[in-house]
């Protein structure tokens, strides 16, 4: 199933980024993005894809946030809470520092979240190939990253719903669809 | 003079809505910069209201 979906771009890019520590320079958001991809082909999770404001970048406006979300799926292991352990041991033997629930990669504070119900996993899945520089990268879309900040709730994130409403970017049908099919109660009026 | 005002408020949100889309336009790469001079400017003031937690820094990266 991962191996379906990746492209060749992504083949490429696993067999030109051999070592996730970078000796020189100052890294770049892409070397973060370069790093996640390089977590889902060790086979730690079997899959990703960047969430939150920082999704949010590839579709509207920029929105303020300190840290990257990022949600992967974990292998079956036929227990009812799966742990993600070992995507933090993984990150430490790449040299890369844990801070409370977040791996430092390159400086930058990423928060690993196991899809932790249908609608985050589905999100998972039916993510977007964006392109951020040389690096593709899994992106949760539009329509999955309004519906999971609808299902959350709170002011920033239905402000953050709104902006990409906003931004004429959400497909009004499919999300509709997804709201009824995870069961997320919503008005969202057709003038936003 | 109401309804010049009102005229003002209608050609103001005009104008604002216009800039959120042209912001949400840019490039990807530039919204990144946005995002790492808003962190910039953002968390010392964040600072002086509440202690920050360890990892809430600027993001030492290049867009």
């Amino acid at each position: 199933m991962k191996s379906s979906r990746r492209t060749s771009d992504e083949r490429d890019e696993k067999k030109s980024a051999a070592s996730p520590v970078r000796i020189s320079g100052m890294a770049s958001l892409a070397d973060v993005f370069r790093v996640l991809n390089q977590m889902r082909d060790s086979g730690v999770v079997t899959e990703y894809a960047v969430g939150g404001a920082t999704a949010v970048l590839f579709y509207a406006e920029p929105t303020r946030t300190y840290d990257v979300d990022v949600f992967v799926t974990l292998q079956e292991c036929g227990a009812p809470l799966q742990s993600i352990a070992p995507v933090y041991w993984w990150a430490e033997e790449q040299g890369f520092a844990v801070q409370a629930e977040h791996l430092m990669i390159y400086g930058v504070p990423v928060k690993i979240l196991p899809s932790f119900n249908p609608l985050v996993e589905e999100a998972v899945i039916a993510a977007r190939l964006e392109r951020y520089d040389d690096v593709s990268v899994r992106v949760v879309g539009p329509e999955h990253l309004v519906a999971l900040a609808l299902q959350a709730g709170g002011a920033r994130r239905r402000e953050r719903a709104w902006q990409l409403l906003q931004a004429g970017v959400v497909d009004r049908p499919q999300l509709t669809a997804i709201l009824v099919r995870h069961g997320v109660r919503a008005e969202i009026p057709n003038d936003v | 003079m109401s309804e010049s005002r009102n005229q003002i408020e209608v050609e103001a949100l005009a104008r604002k809505r216009e800039w959120h889309q042209a912001q949400a336009r840019l490039p990807v790469r530039e919204k990144v910069r946005i995002l790492l001079e808003l962190q910039r400017q953002d968390l010392p003031l964040i600072a002086r209201r509440r202690v920050l937690k360890a990892w809430e820094r600027p993001w030492d990266v290049t867009p």
